[in-house]
């Protein structure tokens, strides 16, 4: 697998009983690329995402990250090599304070997490002041994560994910329920994430502006399947790809 | 200590207060000396007692210092992690027996035992835990309980060891801490040392995964926190420390019975939490003061005990679920909001 | 072993099993409806078992078949008042503070059984009419015993039909799913609760009569009867009545073999049973994993 490749699928299945939910993926995610997976509901882009970060297990096919395999490891382990997601659903910490989930999050990825001896860590403090600042959420720290707006929320969320350090970060539906303002941090907040921390995203999105305004390249997915693939512009072009996005709509 | 603009000043300087209501005030170093304060005072207060309280009160509370201990220890476990276990009652037991038994079959020193409660405690936590840990929640309490009831029916059954249904009578406690003053003394200086320790335990990085665990326990797994493996430290941690509540019991009881192992005796310490405020730190330990005392006061004037307390109870459920402390805690943090500088 | 004692001991574990099925039977059908751990159950059983011996004192002949009826319906009672009074206001909160409050109402109940009946231990004998022994291949097989079967089998029958067959056994199943979209199609979903919790006390109260004459009726009896209860409905899957069964069944036949085979372990064979049950198969055997 060459450098520039971080994410690498091959034949990826996962079937529950009868049905295919992924049948046969094949994908390639460049370092340092935004990379969108589209296609109409059900097309198997939320397993797939499952599939990467290992909260479900392939029943075939093969998946790389970093040149190491990584199919059927447990949830903890590929969220350590760096493969993290900001989830859909919003799914924080209801009581703690947006500072102390994000302290949460650094003290997991220091390994600290066993630690009962320590006080106060000022290189975490700063670490979590700074990504309070990332995603701007500087001013609500105090505040309790149940109380923010969905929007701070879903920022808290990527946050978070960014606590990690991660190589890679999973975005599935970052504007869902977004109002267009919201949207429109959201998507900066995505752009200036690869620019300036040269982080690699995937991001599974509905909204087709966002996903030709800012993707590098696009995955098209359909009944489990990637039916086509590549710089945005082409896929973009492609009118079996918009024929089968509108047909299943309609 | 100046951070990035907007960052409040101060919050630096210390780890949270972090309570179970996610209400995270931090204390900047200026704020630390009144903090250590108030606890030193309350110390030596209760240290001074010792040579001021007729000797019947001062019996009181050892046994309620006992059940300080054993209450804070639950609430890691209750408030912290989030774990309801209706089988603390197991190590609480068990550290009685040990003392107990430890003299009856042995002849070994209090000494001796006193420490080996502990130990004892946080060995039979780790298969206890390994067990019930595996089930969530709801299943979770359940299986702790069906474990204090085992330990009850084996302390009960296996009269040749454990004395059955009469359980242990003896002199294991040395002389000098049956008087008491001295035995008032020693279980002082054990609660602060093990509330000390507790304390530390919660303002620990491993206290704020807990209370991350507790809040969203698969985005945790998902951060990279073996969940189960956290779970089970606590549940040793606490089981450690309720069996050394346990052996301080003895220090009051100069006994030790089966009653002791009971799924009902678990419910204690979870309803001293209750009423303290589970989401404080020395709430479970207001909580123990407030229903031993009420239960000796009551008994002494009141057949019904049993009554009163089911109906405190249940009104506190009801209309006071943060507990006394949980809830001066939040009145507090509303006057603050109002008089200060937000 | 021969066909006799074979016929003695299968008789007795199911007996056993008959009575914990009975008493669990309303636990598990109060947990599938409300999704609510009730350890007050136990008082209800107490308190219809006490109510018997009332009767029994007051007379001899009729007490026990006026008891019949009475406890369970003083038991339905009690599960209104506690209902509408306590638990209606906590369904939104979290289910530490319902079992918390559950447990307060167990000591309530527990003081308040003190007043009325004391802290002495009583009896009652079965009716004349089912006093005794009956052969069964030459086995004598106490009659009450396969009196006690017989209610477990009516019981459970009833449940069923009620559960499977009637609209109110669909509404009862169906509420816990959505409890939103049956008040939307006009089910007064407060009074099901009511209904639901009150036919899980009247169940409790039914046991009681039925199986006070077999024990000891005491101080105490409550919070022993709700561990045996919950080991039961939890082995079979909390929410599932033909888990409750099945429940019974195995810990009936695991304590009579127990007893004969090593009695003085026999009284912790539950809980290392029910321990194994959750260490394997957290949520029962026939339970829902989602909890």
């Amino acid at each position: 697998m060459s450098d520039d490749i971080l994410l690498s699928a091959r034949g990826l299945r996962r079937t529950f009983g009868t049905f295919r939910a992924v049948d046969g993926v094949d994908l390639d995610v460049r370092r340092g690329s935004i990379h969108s997976v589209i296609g109409p509901n059900g097309a198997g882009k939320t397993t797939l995402f499952r599939l990467l970060t290992g909260i479900l297990r392939p029943t075939a096919g093969t998946l790389h990250f970093g040149g190491e395999p990584i199919a059927g490891e447990p949830v903890h382990v590929i969220a350590r090599r760096g493969l993290v997601q900001a989830f859909q659903a919003t799914n924080i910490f209801p009581r703690l304070s947006v500072r102390e989930s994000l302290r949460a999050a650094l003290v997991s990825r220091h390994g600290r997490t066993r630690d009962l001896l320590s006080w106060s860590q000022p290189a975490m403090e700063q670490e979590a002041s700074a990504l309070l600042d990332t995603v701007g959420l500087t001013r609500l720290a105090e505040e309790e994560a149940q109380k923010l707006s969905h929007g701070d929320q879903r920022a808290l969320e990527v946050a978070l994910a960014l606590a990690m350090r991660p190589r890679l970060l999973l975005l599935d539906e970052p504007t869902a329920g977004m109002s267009p303002f919201e949207s429109r941090k959201m998507v900066q907040l995505v752009q200036r994430l690869a620019a300036e921390e040269h982080l690699t995203v995937i991001l599974s999105e509905h909204d087709m502006e966002t996903v030709f305004g800012i993707s590098d390249r696009v995955s098209v997915m359909h009944q489990g399947r990637v039916i086509a693939d590549g710089p945005a512009r082409e896929v973009r072009a492609n009118s079996d790809v918009m024929a089968i996005y509108l047909g299943s709509e309609a | 200590m100046y951070g990035p603009p907007g960052v409040d000043v101060g919050d630096t300087a210390d780890e949270s207060v972090s309570t179970g209501d996610g209400s995270a005030r931090l204390s900047g170093r200026a704020e630390l000396v009144p903090r250590l304060l108030v606890p030193i005072v309350l110390v030596v207060v209760m240290a001074a007692l010792a040579f001021l309280l007729s000797d019947n009160v001062l019996l009181t509370l050892q046994e309620v210092l006992a059940l300080a201990v054993f209450a804070t220890a639950t609430n890691l476990l209750l408030g912290q992690a989030g774990l309801v276990s209706f089988g603390q009652a197991v190590f609480y037991g068990l550290g009685a027996y040990t003392v107990a038994l430890g003299w009856l079959h042995w002849q070994l020193p209090f000494w001796a035992t006193f420490v080996m409660a502990p130990v004892l405690g946080a060995l039979v936590a780790v298969p206890i835990g390994l067990v019930a840990l595996r089930a969530r929640r709801l299943y979770f309490a359940l299986s702790t309980l069906a474990f204090s009831e085992l330990a009850y029916q084996l302390a009960e059954s296996r009269y040749d060891f454990t004395k059955g249904a009469n359980g242990v009578f003896g002199t294991f406690v040395p002389t000098s801490l049956t008087f008491p003053r001295t035995g008032y003394l020693f279980v002082l200086a054990v609660t602060v040392v093990s509330l000390l320790l507790l304390w530390k335990v919660n303002h620990s990085p491993f206290g704020l995964v807990l209370r991350a665990i507790r809040e969203n326990r698969d985005r945790m797994q998902a951060l990279g926190v073996n969940v189960y493996l956290h779970q089970l430290i606590a549940f040793v941690i606490s089981g450690a420390f309720c069996a050394l509540a346990g052996a301080m019991f003895v220090v009051f009881s100069q006994s030790s019975y089966p009653e002791l192992l009971d799924w009902t005796t678990s419910g204690e310490p979870i309803f001293m939490a209750v009423i303290g405020g589970m989401g404080t730190f020395l709430g479970p330990a207001v909580g123990a003061f407030i229903y031993q005392f009420g239960h000796d006061e009551l008994v002494r004037y009141v057949s019904d005990w049993q009554l009163v307390l089911g109906a405190v109870l249940l009104a506190i459920v009801m209309f006071w679920p943060e507990g006394l402390l949980g809830g001066l805690g939040r009145l507090g943090k509303i006057l603050r909001k109002r008089g200060g500088n937000r | 072993m021969d066909l006799a004692s074979f016929i003695t001991h299968l008789v007795g574990a199911l007996s056993t099993a008959s009575s914990l099925f009975i008493v669990a039977a309303g636990l598990t059908l109060v947990f599938g409806a409300l999704r609510l751990i009730n350890l007050a159950h136990g008082s209800f059983y107490m308190y219809g078992a006490f109510l018997a011996t009332s009767l029994v004192a007051w007379s001899a002949h009729t007490g026990l078949w006026i008891a019949l009826v009475a406890s369970p319906l003083l038991a339905a009672g009690m599960g209104v008042v506690v209902e509408v009074g306590v638990l209606r206001r906590l369904y939104a909160r979290e289910h530490l503070t319902q079992l918390l409050a559950t447990f307060a109402l167990l000591l309530i109940f527990a003081d308040l059984a003190l007043r009325f009946w004391g802290k002495g231990v009583r009896s009652v004998s079965p009716p004349p009419i089912v006093q005794g022994n009956v052969h069964l291949a030459g086995a004598p097989v106490p009659l009450y015993d396969l009196v006690i079967i017989g209610a477990a089998v009516i019981v459970g029958a009833s449940l069923w039909l009620l559960l499977s067959h009637t609209t109110l056994g669909w509404k009862i199943r169906a509420v816990v799913d959505d409890p939103e979209v049956l008040a939307a199609s006009g089910v007064n979903v407060r009074m099901l609760y009511t209904g639901v919790f009150a036919l899980g006390a009247l169940l409790a109260g039914l046991s009681g009569v039925i199986i006070a004459p077999q024990q000891a009726v005491e101080p105490g009896m409550d919070a022993q009867i709700i561990v045996a209860a919950f080991i039961v409905a939890v082995i079979g899957g909390l929410g599932s009545i033909t888990g409750a069964a099945i429940g019974a069944l195995v810990i009936g036949i695991v304590e009579t073999v127990g007893a004969s085979w090593a009695p003085s372990w026999a009284s912790t064979f539950i809980y290392l049973l029910m321990i194994l049950v959750l260490a394997v198969r957290p949520w029962g055997l026939l339970g829902t994993p989602e909890r």
